[in-house]
């Protein structure tokens, strides 16, 4: 007997976003990188192909990080001393997309001010083609005056800000509209969280096809969970044509995958959960794998072996199967 | 299809007895609904409302078990196909498989290592569900050897796989009066298995590489009288075992398509390599399977395979809770505040997301409030002086901080005084109410 | 431990307490009544006094600004004495009246066709009992029964102690003509309430008591239960509101020192006075009051019982008893007729307690054809849902701020609060009134609710309820607890300060009617029941008497349904009890509602949680919920 294969007709889609000017468009991108669009959920092609396979990001910082994994530092080596070299090596690891995570502090402990953002932003820019996106420190004062100096120095190359949040919304929401950026919504996992934030942005004018969201997530064994949930909840109100709901989503697995104790620490530690390094990799990996498939368009990972791994993971996902 | 709460109301008395132990007929109605309690609880049901209720209320996924000395592992009984729609219910059980090209020596002590895996995770032990003993051979002999062998470094179930019904027998045979699981039935053994299923009381895998060819299998069996399936989908490609999961749990909770109403068995054994092995596990876990079989051992990856398979089955309708403890939040010393709060996720998140902003170190003392904010769980005492002192012993805080001074929600000040007598030698402080005014009160009050 | 001597200025004896005396039982030592209007928690900061000399230690100085620390106030709930001090206590807030009274509320209409001989349990009856003689020695009690039964087939009467002691003498003293109050019961003996001698006239009032306690006011009823008119209406805040204004502070202070019988006799001294008032209004005495009914909340209940009310507020949220069997009123406390019969009546739940099963039965709910949804909206918004087939009800906790109370400037709806406000929406000027058209001192819960649709409404605030700061209006500025926006300058205000709500404040308000929302989307999906097929809402409770409903829509409070849904029934709980005090039939069918309403527990899963944060935004996440607000902004 044939059984009649069980398809969803869903009368919304994921909304198309582009971002990464390339010289023709007024910026200085090698290309540009577009995600979203999917009629269906993840890699369900047998109701609908899918336009864009998710995108794997790595984040770099501008300065060697204090406060990292030491197998994470390990593997980026001398790489992770200054944001251009490090740019240049996560290109080469396999990154489609670069995340600049703005410091904080500087090395010396002083506030990290916006000149040296513009600077490090410049420096990702000329070292690598790849389209960015650039995260303030998520102090939400902190990265209103970083990300307005980051903003207006690289008018027009479409980069993706963040962190922009319920909080100082109005301000990155401002100047994404003034010079020609896309932000991404942080909202703390929750689906109506996540579409009020969105709502807030519309409101302000800022259109749809510039906005990414980040609804939040917590790594394996630390929250995944709600983060999938909210993930695969807030896809299925954009499949049933809930606008607000649309926006592709962006998660970052790796830094909380690497916050862990399991993934950052190789010491002290009990000898069942086993060797660390392919330990704190798994952590990674498997809570990136968890979150493609349940809607993620752009994960930020942090080891370049974790990078390889989706990539394989994705390429899989993408081909069609063996059967349909 | 599943019934209302209202529906169901109108088969019931409607006398409001209280014999079921809910206080009104409704009530029991929507526990019913939500398949919290058995309509058994109702004494004055009539005949013809039981049977119209228990239609309604049979599995679409039927539950499988796979039992030893005392172990159960049971798969199924899952009412829907994404977790935040109501939980889901049964724990994949997590096999790890051998070959019997092994010598029973060196099979023991790779059960007996794995056997005493164990990691605790927020209080539960974690450890592997069973094993699965795989004939490569084509030789019985050594196929029972390799089933002792595991015998003897455990008592947790045995799955036991071969398509030669000669190997199954033994192997059954062998486990006599338990309840192994047989993996498994295909196109051309299919009607002996069964036959074996049924002598044995045992379950059977089915085992296709398409929904045509599981969808024949089961019903084949099924009218042989085999009752309790599992299906196997062949594929060890992460695309097309999504899709093929996918579609049949579809079919079995949207379109109550009975042939495919079993729970469903990953073999990610026979993954390329063990970093596929690991991801297409992790899949398994979060889309659908009822028994998942690994091919390697390593604890590195079981232990998160087994997190991330506590956090899908947690019960997504409990309040979003973080995991309490002391949190570190911008690196703070010995002399930095303590901050106490609840284990609820937003208060938490609001807390430390304002510490976080002030860029002022402090210790982030999180209690288990069962999921309640500051003032719900005051008022329902679960936030209470009492439980604010343990958490200060239970997570060390004296041997973290040399200033024993603890700050408590604006909203709990009445606690202060207890706290005092709970908590000898701390200095009690009462922050703000609201979330939003800690950094000021960070600076100016306790700076 | 050390003792030490306070003192009060406004008190002539000085307390003597030992180190570590909280200040309020210092001074409830010596008289001296400090308002707690938390309950002590230290949450409000009404209690702050000024410490003149001596050392205590702030356990807490929320709400008070460092510079009162500075000038020495503290908060008398949660500071302890160290030392001999003398502290000053600044006048006490008074209690604005804006109470019912019969000269302001609406004639109640008696229930058509009441007849008090076929209705009413409580029977009055003359009686002329042969008198006794050497060829009669029946005793006078059943010489009393026979004549009793004779006339009105009642059988077994009871009657307690101190009645049989006075029978002999008023027996004789009327000559062998009584009267007897007796109340009827079908399922158990009648009793003897009270015998006078001779016989009381036929038109002469029979009096009874319907009583409410709110949390907040307490709403008496005098009855002739003859006619059934009620013919005085009386009200008064809860004496108990000193002592913690929602219903979880008050079981606090119930549970600790003694709290429970103070706060036992703090209601009982306000219902007593009541009736006072209530009978000099028609030349009586309480003692002549031969009934009572009462509905309130389960906690009301609790304490003026003096039952223990701990395991209400602890989880898994049980009362002691829903159905309180019928008490005399002098082991009640209640200054009527000693042997009268004190009915409290059934609750549901916790939180679902006899005032809603009053509301239910007066709004008359439970033999609706129609689906109806009956609210109960004060500090705990009560909700609801059903017809003549089933009733489901549940409780959320909106905080208090619809009663004007943990907002900056928000106060009760009296003289001087702001009622209305509008917004110009170019200009964003406020114009406002003012509920007694004079100069403004605060924002009541109508004002709120109005102030924030029109914030809303004008884009003063965005749909997250953040005020814009991006506007440029100086009425929008940052102030001590953040964003603010003035809504009445110091120079038109009372106070002499302006009067501000600032984005707290909004959160608060958000918070208010994200619960109240969100209750109502979860009952209806409790019993999956679309909430638009919802034919009519009823509203009890002062709230809606003030309330502009067009505006509570705006900003997510109501469902979205046209003017014509609404009704507005007032205090429907005492009504309820009135209904019940006249009828026996009234009340088996209360009785019948506390038993079929089914209470849903909102915090026994994460759904309620999903429905308020969706509901936690302006009007709320999912706008087509609320197509009208949805026209009104363009966007």
């Amino acid at each position: 007997m044939t059984v009649e294969i069980p398809k969803e007709t869903w009368a919304g889609s994921v909304r198309t976003v582009t971002f990464g000017a390339t010289a023709s468009e007024g910026g200085t991108r090698a290309r540009s990188l577009t995600v979203g669009g999917q009629k269906t959920l993840p890699f369900l092609h047998f109701e609908h192909e899918t336009p864009h396979p998710p995108l794997v990001a790595i984040e770099i910082k501008d300065r060697r990080p204090d406060d990292w994994s030491p197998l994470l530092l390990e593997a980026w080596g001398e790489a992770a001393n200054d944001p251009a070299s490090w740019a240049k090596a996560a290109e080469a690891a396999g990154a489609d997309v670069l995340v600049l995570a703005l410091s904080l502090n500087d090395a010396n402990g002083q506030p990290t001010t916006p000149e040296a953002a513009v600077a490090a932003t410049q420096a990702v820019l000329k070292a690598s083609g790849m389209p960015l996106i650039v995260f303030g420190p998520g102090q939400a004062e902190v990265d209103n005056v970083l990300l307005v100096a980051v903003a207006e120095a690289t008018k027009g190359e479409r980069l993706v800000l963040g962190i922009c949040e319920d909080k100082n919304y109005r301000t990155i929401v401002a100047t994404a509209m003034a010079n020609g950026h896309l932000i991404t919504a942080r909202s703390p996992m929750d689906v109506n969280l996540a579409k009020q934030l969105n709502i807030l942005i519309k409101d302000m004018g800022l259109p749809l096809d510039r906005i990414l969201m980040d609804p939040t997530t917590g790594a394996l064994g630390y929250g995944i969970e709600y983060g999938y949930s909210v993930m695969e909840r807030l896809r299925l109100a954009a499949l049933q044509g809930d606008a607000m709901t649309q926006m592709p989503m962006v998660v970052t697995p790796g830094f909380e995958a690497w916050k862990t104790k399991e993934a950052k620490v190789g010491q002290d530690v009990p000898a069942a959960w086993g060797e660390w390094r392919e330990r704190g990799i798994a952590w990674e990996t498997l809570t990136a794998v968890t979150l493609i498939e349940s809607g993620a368009d752009i994960v930020v990972l942090r080891h370049p072996e974790s990078v390889a791994r989706l990539h394989q993971a994705i390429q899989s996902l993408m081909a069609l199967p063996e059967l349909a | 299809m599943a019934l209302t709460g209202i529906q169901i109301y109108k088969l019931l008395p409607q006398t409001n007895c209280k014999d079921c132990g809910f206080p009104t007929c409704l009530a029991f109605a929507m526990k019913l609904a939500a398949k919290q309690v058995e309509l058994s609880s109702c004494p004055h049901v009539n005949d013809a409302a039981k049977a119209q209720l228990a239609e309604a209320s049979e599995p679409p996924v039927r539950l499988i078990s796979v039992k030893s000395n005392g172990y159960d592992v049971q798969a199924g009984n899952e009412v829907v196909l994404f977790r935040h729609e109501k939980t889901f219910y049964h724990k994949p059980g997590v096999f790890l498989r051998v070959q019997d090209d092994e010598s029973p020596e060196a099979i023991k002590a790779e059960i007996t290592q794995a056997a005493g895996f164990q990691v605790n995770y927020v209080g539960r032990d974690l450890v592997l569900d069973g094993f699965a003993v795989e004939a490569v051979t084509g030789d019985v002999n050594k196929f029972t050897a390799a089933i002792a062998a595991v015998r003897d470094a455990t008592h947790r179930p045995i799955i036991l796989m071969s398509h030669d019904p000669a190997h199954i027998s033994a192997g059954l045979r062998l486990l006599d009066g338990e309840h192994p699981l047989i993996c498994g039935a295909d196109a051309n053994n299919w009607a002996a298995m069964g036959d074996l299923a049924k002598l044995h009381g045992a379950a059977l895998v089915v085992i296709a590489d398409t929904l045509d060819g599981l969808t024949d299998l089961a019903e084949k069996l099924k009218d042989k009288g085999v009752n309790d399936l599992v299906l196997a989908p062949t594929t060890h490609h992460l695309g097309t075992a999504l899709t093929l999961n996918t579609q049949i749990r579809r079919l079995a909770l949207k379109k109550n398509f009975r042939p495919l109403g079993y729970p469903m068995m990953t073999l990610a054994s026979n993954a390329p390599d063990p970093v596929y092995e690991a991801m297409l596990a992790a899949q398994a876990i979060a889309k659908y399977a009822g028994f998942i079989v690994l091919g390697h051992f390593q604890p590195e990856v079981v232990y998160p395979l087994l997190v991330l398979r506590e956090n899908i089955y947690t019960d997504p309708q409990k309040p979003i809770q973080v995991k309490p403890g002391l949190y570190e939040i911008n690196n703070p010393k010995a002399d930095d505040p303590v901050l106490v709060t609840t284990n609820f996720s937003i208060t938490y998140f609001s807390v430390a997301n304002e510490v976080e902003g002030s860029g002022l170190p402090a210790w982030l003392l999180v209690t288990d409030a069962e999921g309640m904010s500051v003032l719900t769980a005051w008022a329902a005492g679960k936030f209470d002086a009492e439980r604010i002192a343990k958490a200060v012993k239970e997570f060390g805080v004296a041997d973290k901080v040399s200033r024993k001074r603890i700050v408590i929600p604006g909203h709990v000040a009445v606690l202060s005084g207890e706290l005092e007598e709970e908590l000898h030698g701390w200095e009690i402080r009462v922050g703000p109410r609201e979330a939003v005014d800690i950094p000021a009160f960070m600076k100016q009050v306790l700076a | 431990m050390a003792e030490h001597i306070v003192r009060f200025d406004v008190a002539q004896a000085s307390a003597r307490v030992l180190t570590g005396t909280m200040l309020t039982e210092a001074a409830h030592q010596v008289g001296v009544e400090i308002q707690q209007p938390c309950g002590g928690q230290g949450r409000c900061g009404r209690c702050a006094v000024l410490v003149n000399q001596g050392t205590v230690r702030r356990r807490s100085t929320l709400r008070l600004s460092l510079e009162d620390v500075a000038a020495g106030y503290a908060l008398a709930c949660q500071t302890v004495v160290e030392g001999d001090v003398s502290i000053i206590v600044p006048p006490q807030e008074k209690i604005e009246r804006r109470l019912t009274t019969d000269l302001t509320a609406a004639e109640v209409t008696v229930p058509p066709g009441y007849d008090p001989n076929v209705a009413q349990q409580v029977r009055r009856v003359c009686l002329t009992l042969p008198a006794p003689t050497m060829d009669d020695q029946r005793d006078d009690w059943s010489r009393f029964q026979t004549a009793l039964r004779q006339q009105t087939q009642l059988q077994n009467v009871s009657a307690s102690l101190s009645q049989l002691q006075k029978m002999g003498g008023i027996l004789r003293e009327g000559d062998w003509q009584v009267t007897a109050i007796v109340e009827d019961c079908p399922d158990c003996p009648a009793r003897l309430i009270d015998l006078k001698p001779g016989h009381t006239r036929e038109n002469m009032p029979l009096w009874g008591t319907a009583i409410d306690i709110g949390t907040t006011t307490v709403t008496l009823w005098l009855v002739d239960l003859m006619t059934g008119q009620v013919r005085a209406q009386v009200a008064e805040y809860n004496g108990q509101i000193a002592r913690g204004e929602d219903v979880i502070s008050r079981i606090v202070y119930a549970g600790k020192n003694n709290g429970g019988s103070v706060l036992r006799q703090l209601v009982l001294d306000t219902i007593n006075s009541l009736l006072e008032a209530a009978c000099k209004r028609v030349l009586t005495n309480p003692s002549e009051v031969m009934k009572a009914t009462i509905a309130g909340n389960s906690t009301m209940i609790h304490l003026l019982l003096g039952i223990p009310a701990d395991s209400i507020r602890l989880s898994p949220f049980v009362t002691a008893a829903n159905h309180i069997p019928p008490l005399a009123a002098h082991e009640v406390g209640l200054d009527i007729h000693s042997e009268a019969i004190v009915d409290c009546l059934p609750g549901v739940a916790s939180y679902v307690g006899a005032d809603i099963t009053a509301g239910v039965l007066s709004s008359g709910l439970d033999d609706a054809e129609a689906l109806t949804l009956f609210m109960d909206i004060g500090t705990n918004g009560e909700l609801v849902l059903g017809n003549n087939e089933w009733l489901v009800a549940c409780a959320c906790s909106a905080g208090p701020a619809f009663e004007g109370s943990g907002v900056l400037h928000g106060m009760r709806a009296t003289e001087g609060a702001i009622e209305e406000v509008w917004i110009n929406s170019t200009s964003f000027e406020p114009t406002y009134r003012v509920i007694g058209g004079v100069k403004p001192r605060g924002l009541c819960g109508s004002g709120l609710i109005s102030l924030l649709a029109e914030m809303f409404l004008t884009g003063v605030v965005d749909k997250g309820g953040h005020i814009n700061t991006h506007l440029s209006n100086s009425r929008v500025r940052q102030g001590e607890h953040g964003t603010e926006y003035v809504v009445a300058w110091a120079s038109e205000s009372k106070t002499g300060h302006d009067i501000v709500i600032t984005n707290v404040d909004i959160d608060n308000l958000l918070r208010a009617k994200a619960a109240i929302y969100a209750g109502v989307s979860i009952l209806a999906e409790s019993v999956g029941i679309p909430l638009e097929t919802v034919e009519q809402v009823l509203i009890g409770g002062s709230f809606g008497k003030y309330i502009n409903v067009e505006k509570a829509v705006e900003i997510g409070l109501l469902p979205d349904m046209s003017w014509g849904h609404f009704h507005f029934l007032g205090n429907t709980s005492v009504r309820g009890a009135y209904l019940a005090l006249l009828d026996h039939q009234a009340r088996v069918r209360l009785g019948e509602i506390a038993a079929r309403m089914t209470y849903i527990e909102l915090s026994a899963d994460n759904s309620f949680y999903e429905a308020f944060m969706s509901a936690l935004f302006l009007p709320h996440t999912d706008l087509s919920r609320f197509p009208t607000v949805q026209a009104a902004i363009v966007t």
